[in-house]
């Protein structure tokens, strides 16, 4: 019995990894369900495409770049290029599908470029497509500096359609739910799904990329055209970045350069975590599908548990990676035959391995001395109110009526533990006027004070440079959002930005720590 | 007859000399500051101390010749360490949690208070030290006894590292108002203290490596790790050490930016110098295939990525265009330092002699 489970799984080794992911994939979500009753929702489920079509059709592209023994990281630089140009072009009075069709040639013939680069001039496929990231995030400043809103009907109408699934309908309108849907980058995302399966399994071109990826030297004197095929596959891979790039602007409705940092550090994870080995020539694209599920419900989980903060995603991320690369590092060192265990005699020795098992563990429980602390002490110190925060929009307008009312700052604070939403006016007079909604507070400070705290916004945090531009995103738990306008001889600004440190310029944060010392206490809302 | 061939063979020691590509890539990019850009070249002195665009240059840059000392190494055995930005992000919160504590409460709560530490310097440094050694602990580990591929066993702590980072400062960005804490970064004695920390490292590793066998180790690793293993050293050690130094650099890195911009902001330092540190390394001629190395060349390498973003901002192109033309340099770099260009750089000398 143990024989034929062993025989077993040597012979279908490679399926193993992407049976893996499925399983975990699965398993993930199932136990999440029964925690989570929110999960149960279909449509919960069907979001978790919805949100990461751009990452699986950007995937797709890496696969085969992967498998062929290369990697891309350029994706995310194609991905806002995209972004900005069709948001530039629509904002220009362009034909929407002249847009589409001239950026996926765009992408394709950065892909060809790259691609040129490291099959012609033996260039290394890490240093070529970080070059054509640079390229691309830096283009994109050229072009706009600020972000570009979307707002061309016929992107609106792409990026909104709900597509209902027939059979699902049926059984939400028996349940009295509201039909989940689907949207049409998730369609697109399966079609290109289904066209790579077939292009990497069925065709001349699939085997190959998988022969390539082997040992690229065989190929080539087997006589497969290595540099067509290669040329192929950063191609194709240009052209999915540009498709995932669509269905992100889509996604955003807007454009802009700093869109999507580290996507491609993504895309490699799901990737991997698919189980096609680093290395090329062994993997499964349907394998990268699962790759991306994996992505998408650890997110989610994350989300639903809410305690835990945004970036134990990455941590998650590393460490299942780490777990697939270990095993797939174990299967491929098991079938290397004869040599590999003649290797391994004379690699390991008892004592090695001894001292590698105690340095792990040693690893292990130092990292954890120094982390343990670290979880523990905020989640006491946390209450469970600021869970249910629902972070409203800025009111500008009403912050810039302070402005014309002759305020010099006017300040705008929303969200952190408490979910407050207070807004404070100072005047050049010293008078300091503050409203949460309930009550109000005011205060007379020093004019000569705030006069020369001005001065120093202005010279030492450089409030009116270049260097402080608006950096809001969906603040964390415990975070606030601050939106603030200063007004200062003759020149007027308003920013918004978020605690939590994602992307905040330094100057913002002395701006606000100067600004706070100005106000008066607040009573707590109620 | 007998001075030409003097010449081709001065020529020929001076071309084959490691630091004389990056070298002169470097004063090409100066050469063209002097031309294009008033004042580019002007030195001011103040107070004893000098300031201007060239000590800007050697300032900016000391970050990227920190990383590309170790990454020298890394690469030297045939590896590759694209973790050091994480590692930098993680060794720079460590810092500024040890600095200044408050973020672990929930909120962003601002010390003005310049002589208020929660540790003394010394514990700071070396807790962010060993941290990174730590990590480079982790990716030797990988590479040398797990037998992963460089590349990929250093992009786990490469996406992880960053979770790691603000897991440490809970997700904020720590202000260091510790002011003797800034003096790492900012600090000048006559020129800017960073430099001293880049020299001093400098001069620390090329002792230990080319001061004992161990230099010489690393580079037969690179060339071929199996027959070194026959010949008796021991390559599973030797990589781990590579990766360790590498850990070490990227940690003093880390406490330089982070002191330069007195915040520990876990997201963006140290953002992209992975690659920048690559780049350093292969404008300073070690192949990305392992083998012979020079600590110097890279540094100079450090300094003419540097210098190029220098003297485009000079011109006034903005900050996020400057990738743009960085990258387009980058591969003019690479096309330029290929074989052909430097085999025909070379045969300049020996033309000479048959005519």
């Amino acid at each position: 019995m143990m024989e034929r489970a062993s025989n077993f799984i040597s012979n279908n080794r490679r399926y193993i990894p992407v049976l893996a992911t499925a399983i975990l994939a699965f398993s993930a979500y199932g136990i999440g369900a029964i925690y989570f009753e929110g999960l149960r929702n279909p449509q919960v489920f069907l979001n978790l495409f919805r949100n990461s079509s751009y990452l699986l059709i950007s995937a797709i592209g890496m696969t085969f770049v992967i498998l062929s023994g290369g990697i891309d990281l350029s994706v995310s630089g194609i991905v806002v290029l995209t972004t900005v140009v069709s948001a530039a072009l629509l904002r220009a009075g362009w034909n929407p599908w002249a847009v589409i069709l001239l950026v996926i040639a765009m992408g394709m013939t950065m892909g060809v470029v790259m691609g040129s680069f490291i099959v012609y001039l033996k260039v290394q496929p890490f240093i070529a497509t970080l070059a054509g990231m640079w390229f691309a995030r830096g283009m994109c400043f050229f072009i706009s500096d600020n972000a570009i809103e979307i707002n061309h009907p016929t992107f609106k109408i792409l990026g909104q359609t709900r597509l209902l699934i027939p059979g699902l309908k049926e059984l939400a309108d028996k349940q009295g739910i509201p039909a989940p849907y689907i949207s049409i980058p998730v369609v697109v995302g399966f079609v290109i799904l289904i066209a790579a399966v077939f292009l990497a399994h069925f065709t001349r071109f699939g085997r190959t990329v998988y022969a390539i990826g082997g040992n690229q030297q065989s190929a080539r004197l087997m006589g497969l055209p290595v540099n067509r095929t290669l040329l192929l596959v950063y191609t194709f891979n240009g052209f999915c970045s540009v498709m995932a790039g669509l269905a992100f602007a889509l996604f955003v409705s807007s454009g802009h350069g700093l869109y999507a940092p580290g996507f491609e550090l993504d895309v490699i994870a799901s990737v991997v975590i698919g189980g096609t080995l680093l290395t090329g020539g062994s993997g499964y694209v349907i394998g990268t599908l699962f790759g991306v599920m994996v992505l998408a419900i650890t997110q989610a989980l994350i989300q639903f548990i809410g305690s835990l903060s945004s970036w134990w995603t990455k941590i998650v991320i590393g460490v299942l990676m780490l777990i697939f690369i270990g095993v797939q590092a174990w299967l491929t060192n098991r079938k290397g035959g004869r040599r590999a265990s003649l290797d391994a005699q004379a690699y390991r020795r008892p004592r090695q391995r001894l001292a590698l098992v105690a340095g792990v563990l040693l690893t292990i429980i130092v990292l954890a001395i120094i982390f343990i602390p670290r979880l523990i002490t905020p989640s006491a110190g946390s209450t469970p109110v600021s869970d249910q925060c629902e972070v409203k929009p800025f009111r500008k307008d009403e912050a810039a009526s302070l402005i014309a009312d002759g305020a010099v700052v006017a300040y705008h604070r929303l969200a952190g533990p408490n979910c407050i939403d207070e807004m404070y006016a100072i005047y050049p007079d010293g008078r300091v006027v503050g409203d949460n909604g309930t009550s109000q507070v005011e205060a007379n400070k020093d004019p000569a004070a705030l006069t020369s705290m001005l001065m120093t916004i202005r010279d030492e945090y450089g409030w009116f440079t270049d260097e402080i531009v608006d950096t809001y995103h969906v603040p964390c738990r415990q975070c606030y959002a601050h939106y603030v306008i200063i007004v200062h001889d003759g020149q007027e600004k308003g920013t918004t930005a978020v605690d939590g440190g994602v992307s905040m310029p330094p100057g913002y944060g002395y701006t606000l720590a100067v600004i706070r010392n100005f106000l008066p206490v607040m009573p707590p809302a109620p | 007859m007998n001075k030409p061939a003097n010449f081709s063979r001065t020529w020929k020691k001076i071309t084959e000399n490691r630091i004389f590509f990056p070298l002169v890539l470097f004063l090409l990019i100066l050469f063209f500051d002097f031309l294009f850009i008033p004042g580019f070249f002007n030195i001011e002195n103040r107070d004893g101390n000098l300031y201007g665009s060239l000590i800007d240059i050697l300032r900016n840059g000391s970050v990227v010749s920190l990383l590309a000392i170790g990454m020298t190494l890394v690469i030297a055995t045939g590896g590759i360490d694209l973790s050091v930005g994480a590692v930098m992000a993680i060794s720079a919160s460590v810092a500024g949690i040890l600095m200044n504590p408050s973020a672990l409460k929930n909120e962003v709560f601002f010390v003005t208070d310049p002589t208020y530490t929660f540790q003394p310097l010394w514990v700071v440094i070396c807790v962010a030290l060993f941290v990174a050694i730590l990590c480079g602990l982790w990716n030797g580990m990988l590479v040398a006894y797990m037998k992963i591929q460089p590349m990929v066993a250093t992009l786990i702590l490469m996406i992880a590292g960053r979770g790691i980072a603000q897991l440490i400062t809970n997700g904020l960005r720590v202000q260091i108002t510790y002011r003797p804490f800034s003096v790492i970064g900012q600090g000048w004695f006559i020129l800017p203290f960073s430099l001293y920390i880049v020299l001093f490292m400098l001069l620390a590793t090329w002792l230990f490596t080319r001061r004992t066998a161990i230099g010489m180790f690393i580079e037969s690793v690179g060339i071929n790790f199996r027959s070194s293993f026959f010949s008796g050293v021991k390559e599973k050690n030797i990589k781990l050490l590579v990766y360790i130094i590498c850990g070490l650099t990227a940690g003093i890195a880390g406490l330089v930016a982070s002191s330069n911009i007195r915040t520990s902001d876990a997201n963006n330092i140290g953002l992209f110098t992975e690659l920048d540190a690559i780049l350093a390394v292969v404008i300073g001629g070690t192949s990305m295939s392992g083998g012979r190395f020079s600590l110097v060349a890279s540094v100079i390498g450090a300094m003419v990525m540097q210098a190029v973003t220098q003297s485009m901002y000079a011109i006034g192109v903005p900050a996020f265009a400057l990738q743009a033309i960085k990258a387009v340099v980058v591969i003019l770099v690479i096309l330029l330092f290929s074989e052909q260009a430097r085999n025909f750089i070379r045969s300049l000398g020996s033309k000479k002699q048959e005519v």
